[in-house]
């Protein structure tokens, strides 16, 4: 009996996710000997690896922040793995107990802790979905029950563009979120990017990233800004992600160490 | 992050020092204000603690738990915050206390002791939550893939169009009803169901009303017949599995009330369809039965049904399966028996009526079967025109004839014609004249000693090449005659186009001769049947004459010439030959 393409994956912990490996370079224990090997091997040959993480967490942070403070009430937050510390929902709510929140994530284990950390709350859901599939994450029921597309919603793609490939064209997977948002919304995008290093350090980085079961493509500045197409950017522009609006001079030092570029950008009237 | 009362406002240098330690140590989420803001808070606690006496470990537990609570917490976040408080903590306040080392070194101790219990209380939760987070993904995976393989089952097991199980499942399910533990003594039975000229739905109103109108049929059957299996085998073919029966009524019952759903017409897509079916029907003990028997036994007995006219169910009937066997045993056997010499000839002598002189013979084969024995053409005959062998047999018959006549002309006196029977296949077939030319010439058999016997339902379709061929073959010189006329159509139309120059007339016209009140039609149609053919310029040989007295009459209406065993049995050349010398 050959199984059909629609039989689901088995649960694998052997395996490293890359949502658990990041949960380990932010310092949380929700990993398992895979993941952390997987991540202790990536600190070996990227040392800035937990600093990456961080300033990308903060940045998240500062931008969730910032749409929560200019009326944003509903996020979707594509790619959202592990909730471990810090999580859009805890950002949001803060400000406003009725701020709506749909995660979305691909990995099955990733998506049974955040239900976990999420029972009780009817503000927010997780949904197990593909980034690929943006049609199939705009028609989930809980995402259609949860957030109501005629009024603006902050999109969220934090820290997992990177892991689509060129061929599965990013642009036209944004452009079929945007073409779902209202007016007013928002698209926060973050990934790591190569943009001012010499084609030698570009091609050391990519071998470096190679060696990892999760290749990452990397995106210059240039090719991020484009992506935000049809959205006005927000001040200032797609910047390492320390510089984008840091709440003190000082942690936005040595920025590109953080190899994680990022912007916010604002859906037109 | 609350501030506790009475806190300062601006954090102290020392809380900016610690602040800074252990920024980066782990993700932070807050502000860098808000963390100096909190370990501002936690720094005047150290200093009371430092301060306060009786020395107190419970601040150094608390101070140590709230940084981890406020996710300070990693090995080198502790680390730093010892180093920054042993370092800059007395200085920075400017603290002044008895023993301060002494208590420093307690309340460090008490402080990485708070910490690492709180840390390691975390450490735990979050990994029994990350498991328990992964066996829940797990046993979902596990549940959708046995649902997606439920799912693939059934598709594997079922028929798309219908909902039906499909063969697959049924030979399951017959296999399983037949080799069940202990149910040798019970009785199964299965009806093999089909759609009479379904193809005509098909052909006339398209596949997607005959995948409807299959649909439509299937769900009546289904809901007919309850409990039993329904499978759809394919195309229009359906079969109900009747696990335990009580004997051939409940399955004859079951096979009426299937036929009568299928029976009631169908509105399939504004069209009302009224369709039959053909049922073929086994029961049997199930010890003993296998499945492929049994659907053999099925799909003979459903063609039954079928060659009866459809709309009907049939029985299964052993020994006429066992005689159908053995007929296409029979039939199978011929090339081998072409080729052992087992088939031969015998003649009989068609008689002129005017002066008793032996004017042809008929050539009829015989088959020396080594188990069988002499076996008649009857026997064989039409299972050879069925089989198409036919005119491998029909050609040695014409090849052996000729052979045969043509050496009764060294006698001397005029020799008889040989007659030699074609079937349809053989008119029909392309290379006929040629065939008849080169035996011709390789035996040397004047063509008008050869006669070509054809029925008329030969000449019934209306293709063109046969009356071409039998054409040229009468140019040639070869008699054309029509065997069993008066039986057939009797279609006059083709005597006008054909080259014939005989009519033989059915033996039954002749049998009637004999009863004195049927005997006068059927000598008027005789003898009207004698005047046309002479007026046509043919000859007419009467068949099946048995008697003397037919004979005389037959003679008095005009006939030319007879054939039956008044005038001689069919016997060998030979024996035919020593009558005439």
């Amino acid at each position: 009996m050959q199984r059909p393409d629609w039989a689901p994956d088995t649960i694998d912990i052997e395996r490293p996710s890359v949502a658990r490996m990041y949960d380990y370079y932010l310092g949380g224990s929700h990993n398992f000997a895979a993941d952390r090997a997987a991540a202790q091997a990536m600190v070996a040959a990227v040392p800035e690896a937990p600093l990456m993480a961080q300033a990308n967490r903060a940045f998240l942070r500062r931008a969730v922040h910032h749409l929560a403070e200019a009326g944003i009430r509903q996020f979707l937050d594509i790619g959202s793995g592990i909730p471990t510390v810090g999580n859009v929902h805890e950002i949001a709510q803060q400000l406003d107990p009725r701020s709506r929140v749909v995660y979305v994530d691909v990995d099955p284990v990733a998506v049974a802790h955040s239900r976990e950390i999420l029972a009780g709350n009817e503000q927010a859901t997780v949904v197990q979905e593909d980034l690929r599939h943006p049609e199939a994450i705009l028609a989930h029921p809980d995402v259609r029950e949860l957030l109501d597309l005629s009024q603006p919603v902050a999109v969220m793609v934090v820290a997992v563009l990177h892991f689509v490939s060129d061929d599965d064209r990013p642009a036209e997977l944004l452009r079929t979120l945007r073409d779902a948002l209202a007016p007013g919304s928002y698209l926060v995008l973050s990934q790591a990017s190569d943009d001012g290093r010499s084609e030698d350090e570009r091609a050391e980085a990519e071998r470096v990233y190679q060696r990892t079961d999760n290749p990452l493509w990397v995106r210059s500045r240039a090719e991020l800004t484009a992506l935000f197409d049809g959205f006005e950017l927000l001040d200032p522009g797609v910047v390492w992600v320390p510089q984008w609006r840091p709440d003190t001079p000082e942690s936005a030092e040595d920025a590109e160490r953080a190899v994680f570029m990022g912007g916010v950008g604002r859906l037109g009237d | 992050m609350t501030e506790s009362p009475g806190a300062t406002p601006h954090p102290g240098t020392f809380a900016r020092a610690w602040a800074k330690a252990v920024s980066g140590t782990s993700y932070l989420p807050m502000t860098q204000a808000q963390l100096e803001s909190l370990l501002d808070r936690l720094t005047a606690e150290l200093a009371s603690a430092l301060l306060t006496e009786p020395f107190d470990l419970r601040a150094g537990h608390r101070v140590g738990a709230e940084l981890v609570a406020a996710h300070i917490a990693s090995a080198e976040g502790l680390g730093r915050t010892v180093e920054v408080i042993q370092l800059r903590l007395v200085r920075d306040l400017g603290l002044v206390a008895e023993e301060v080392e002494d208590r420093m070194a307690r309340l460090l101790a008490a402080v990485a002791t708070g910490y690492a219990r709180a840390l390691r209380d975390r450490t735990l939760d979050e990994q029994e939550s990350i498991r328990r987070a992964a066996m829940r993904a797990r046993t979902q995976a596990e549940r959708a893939l046995r649902a997606s393989e439920a799912r693939f089952r059934h598709q594997a097991t079922h028929d798309p169009l219908t909902g039906l199980p499909n063969r697959t499942l049924f030979t399951e399910r017959l296999t399983a009803a037949l080799n069940e533990p202990g149910r040798g003594a019970q009785r199964v039975g299965v009806c093999f169901l089909d759609l009479d000229r379904f193809k005509v739905v098909n052909d006339t109103l398209g596949h997607q009303i005959g995948d409807l109108l299959l649909a439509t049929v299937a769900e009546r059957l289904r809901k007919a017949m309850g409990e039993h299996l329904v499978a759809r085998l394919g195309g229009d073919e359906f079969v109900i599995l009747v696990e335990q029966t009580a004997g051939t009524d409940d399955m004859v019952a079951l096979a009426e009330t299937a036929l009568a759903a299928v029976r009631t017409p169908a509105l399939v897509d504004g069209h009302e369809l009224q369709i039959s079916a053909s049922i073929g029907i086994v029961e049997r003990q199930v010890a003993g039965a296998n499945p492929t028997d049994l659907m053999r036994a099925a799909d003979s007995t459903l063609h039954w049904a079928k060659s009866a006219g459809g709309a009907r169910w049939a029985l299964y009937d052993a020994e006429r399966n066992q005689r159908e066997l053995a007929r296409y045993a029979l039939s199978a056997a011929i090339p081998a028996a072409l080729e052992r010499g087992e088939f031969y000839l015998d003649y009989q002598p068609l008689t002129s009526l005017r002066d008793g002189s032996l004017v042809g013979v008929e050539a009829l084969v015989r088959w020396r079967h080594p188990e069988l024995g002499v076996l008649r053409p009857d026997s064989f005959i039409g299972l050879a025109e069925e089989t198409g062998l036919i005119v491998q047999l029909g050609g040695w018959v014409l090849a052996e004839a000729c052979r045969e006549a043509e050496a009764w002309s060294a006698g001397g006196a005029a020799a008889p014609f040989v007659s030699v029977n074609l079937a349809v296949r053989q008119v029909h077939r392309p290379g006929l004249v040629q065939e008849v030319r080169a035996l011709l010439r390789q035996t040397g058999l004047p063509p008008e000693r050869l006669q070509l016997e054809i029925t008329e339902s030969t000449m019934m379709s209306t293709a063109e090449e046969p009356v071409r061929a039998l054409r040229v073959l009468a140019d040639l010189g070869v008699r054309i005659a029509i065997d069993d006329f008066g039986t057939g159509y009797s279609n006059l139309a083709y005597l006008r186009d054909l080259p014939v120059t005989e009519l033989k007339v059915a033996g039954e016209f002749v049998a009637g001769l004999r009863s004195s009140s049927v005997g006068r039609t059927d000598e008027r149609i005789l003898a009207s049947l004698v005047s046309l053919a002479h007026a046509l310029d043919l000859t007419v040989t009467a068949e099946g004459v048995e008697t003397a007295g037919q004979a005389e009459r037959l003679r008095a209406i005009g006939c030319d010439a007879a054939q039956g065993w008044h005038f001689g049995r069919p016997a060998p050349a030979d024996r035919i030959m020593a009558r005439i010398r």
